[in-house]
């Protein structure tokens, strides 16, 4: 009992001593004594380290060399250690500067790779547009519409090295993800309505001069590919008739004009991007990864282009009623679906242009709101097909799929996953409709259905900003640089909402323009449409000189690919 | 009529240019933004579309 006594006033004497030396000043009641006692008592700042003092590289203990050597590192714990920092001199050793160094090195490599990755994704996309497309024609131009995929992917490169790149990117620097890229530091800028609008930039032509640099040779490979895209769009929508010289002339002239002068104007530092520090409206025009400077822009100029040419022979009776012209290949539909989808998870998430700093980790939401706009979007197009035809249409679902796709590559970096959910459901249902519009009112045949995959829900993607972004996002502290996080409507700014409808104004103004009367000049110097006995036989002979199928060929004419005559 | 069409198209996208740099209102420049979308989507949809197809492949 007595010493179970001695104990608790032991204990008693320990609380108070412990609440002497530490609780009194933490709660402030000791400050005013003794803050002069406690400023003498507080031990002065240690110097800084020198920069280029050699470190003890001991005390991180690096891997023994020998050990390494006899046994190899079969758990993974001995490799990337403190021996793989690069040392600037080998005479000083190891020094703090190495090291800070390496660490900036290490999150511009860990961007670079992540950049580079995602935009070889998006060239793989290339082959989701072609198959998809080739699918959804007749067997009879498959050469023709395959060729035309195929080589949208040289004409657009070519083009973009050449002055795109330039115009779009050539005053958008610095990119902090990236390096800084400040080479490409000059836009032209002309005053009006007493602003400034940046119109074009004036660095980076054939990627030559200053823009001999790492940074900007990743920012080219990334957006060359969703150039590229916005090219094979109209592939798409001008098939089955368009001649082939034509569709040449009609890429390069996009790959070079129209697409960097809208890129630039959202992504380059241009007037749309300026739209919040100039006017107030929001952060400006914000498109995270080109629901309108890559889908809308490719879907306007297929409108353009399609209206021009006109629509195929049989498509349309003389009265105006459609005719279907199915595809002769659902399965590649569906697979180039697919493809495409799987190369869109470098579309979004690779758009952060980083995954380490500046906000680069949402790369995560970033790829979820991908996928679940997309499932939502099949939903929508199955659900509206079957309830309306009785039947869930394969190549309409595929469609939706797309259509939701494209809607939420804007959104992507700004909403959560309910409202990348609706976004999704939205444009599965939009695209429908749409391709009925298109088809029966407007009269304007559209083979795969692009204008309304790529154009309208592009929109419908640019819009979605204005509505549904949450605020939540907040790369590197500003947007388009206006400080904070970009809100739609449902969020509480309306103005945000306005910038984005600017945004589309100019996409069905401008882009349509451009792309209208640049199509309209070459109808009138080269001819935009093959003739109809070529286009009755299918365009695989007459334009490109090989069929795509041969077999088929000669089984139709009554002998068998071994030579021998086919059974009726 | 191809080119009356585009100058509609070009001034639908003027009106909400020329419209935020001349007023503050949050509600006009919506409206005149939608103005704008109104007289661009006319051009294409109501004027270029037409004249394209008046002489249609079709009624041929």
């Amino acid at each position: 009992m007595r010493s179970r006594v001695r104990m608790t006033t032991c204990c008693l004497w320990a609380a108070i001593c412990l609440l002497l030396l530490c609780g009194f000043p933490a709660l402030g009641l000791a400050q005013s004594a003794s803050s002069t006692q406690a400023a003498a008592a507080k031990p002065a700042p240690a110097p800084a380290p020198a920069m280029d003092a050699p470190l003890d590289v001991k005390a991180a203990q690096p891997p023994s060399t020998d050990d390494l050597a006899a046994k190899g590192d079969p758990g993974g714990t001995s490799t990337g250690t403190v021996s793989d920092v690069v040392v600037s001199d080998s005479k000083k050793g190891l020094t703090l500067a190495d090291v800070v160094n390496q660490v900036g090195q290490n999150r511009i490599g860990i961007n670079f790779t992540w950049t580079l990755i995602t935009g070889f994704l998006v060239m793989f996309m290339q082959a989701g547009f072609a198959i998809v497309e080739t699918g959804l024609c007749r067997a009879k131009n498959a050469n023709h519409t395959m060729m035309m995929n195929f080589m949208v992917y040289g004409f657009g490169l070519f083009a973009f090295w050449v002055c795109g790149f330039a115009i779009q990117m050539g005053g958008g620097a610095p990119y902090a993800t990236l390096g800084g890229i400040y080479p490409l530091n000059s836009e032209h800028v002309v005053t009006f309505l007493g602003k400034p609008w940046g119109l074009f930039g004036t660095h980076g032509f054939f990627l030559s001069g200053a823009s001999y640099d790492v940074g900007v040779m990743v920012l080219f490979l990334f957006q060359m590919v969703f150039m590229d895209t916005a090219l094979t769009i109209v592939t798409g929508s001008c098939a089955e008739r368009w001649k082939y010289v034509a569709f040449a002339v009609s890429s390069i002239f996009m790959g070079a004009i129209t697409y960097p002068l809208f890129a630039n104007w959202a992504w380059g530092g241009g007037w749309l991007s300026q739209l919040g520090g100039n006017f107030g409206l929001g952060h400006g025009y914000c498109d995270f990864a080109g629901s309108g400077v890559v889908h809308a822009v490719g879907g306007i100029t297929a409108l353009a282009l399609s209206m021009i040419i006109g629509p195929r022979i049989g498509k349309y009776n003389r009265n105006g009623t459609p005719n279907a012209m199915p595809g002769h290949d659902l399965l590649v539909v569906l697979t180039g679906c697919f493809i495409l989808a799987f190369g869109w998870f470098g579309f979004n998430p690779g758009s952060t242009l980083g995954a380490s700093g500046n906000g680069a980790l949402r790369i995560g939401s970033i790829a979820v709101n991908t996928m679940l706009a997309g499932c939502t979007g099949s939903f929508g197009a199955i659900l509206y097909m079957w309830i309306r035809y009785g039947k869930p249409d394969a190549s309409m679902t595929g469609n939706g799929l797309l259509a939701g796709l494209v809607a939420i590559t804007a959104p992507s970096g700004f909403v959560n996953t309910v409202g990348s959910a609706i976004i999704g459901l939205v444009a599965g249902v939009l695209v429908c409709i749409s391709v009925e519009y298109i088809e029966r009112v407007l009269k304007v045949d559209d083979p795969v259905g692009a204008i309304s995959v790529h154009g309208v829900n592009g929109i419908w993607g640019v819009i979605s900003v204005g509505l549904f972004a949450d605020g939540a996002s907040n790369y590197g502290g500003s947007w388009n640089g206006v400080s904070g996080s970009v809100r739609g409507l449902f969020y509480g700014d309306a103005s945000q909402l306005i910038a984005q409808l600017i945004g589309v104004g100019t996409l069905i103004g401008v882009i349509f323009a451009i792309s209208y009367v640049a199509g309209w000049v070459m109808d009138v110097i080269i001819g935009q449409r093959v003739s109809a006995e070529d286009e009755l036989e299918g365009l695989d002979i007459p334009e490109m000189g090989a069929l795509c199928y041969p077999e088929f060929a000669l089984q139709h004419q009554g002998v068998a690919p071994s030579g021998g005559m086919a059974a009726d | 009529m191809r080119i009356v069409g585009i100058l509609l198209v070009l001034a639908g996208w003027l009106i909400p240019v020329v419209g935020i740099a001349i007023t503050q209102s949050r509600a006009a420049r919506f409206v005149l933004v939608l103005l704008g979308i109104a007289v661009t989507l006319f051009g294409i949809v109501g004027v270029l579309n037409k004249a394209h197809l008046k002489n249609a492949i079709w009624k041929v």
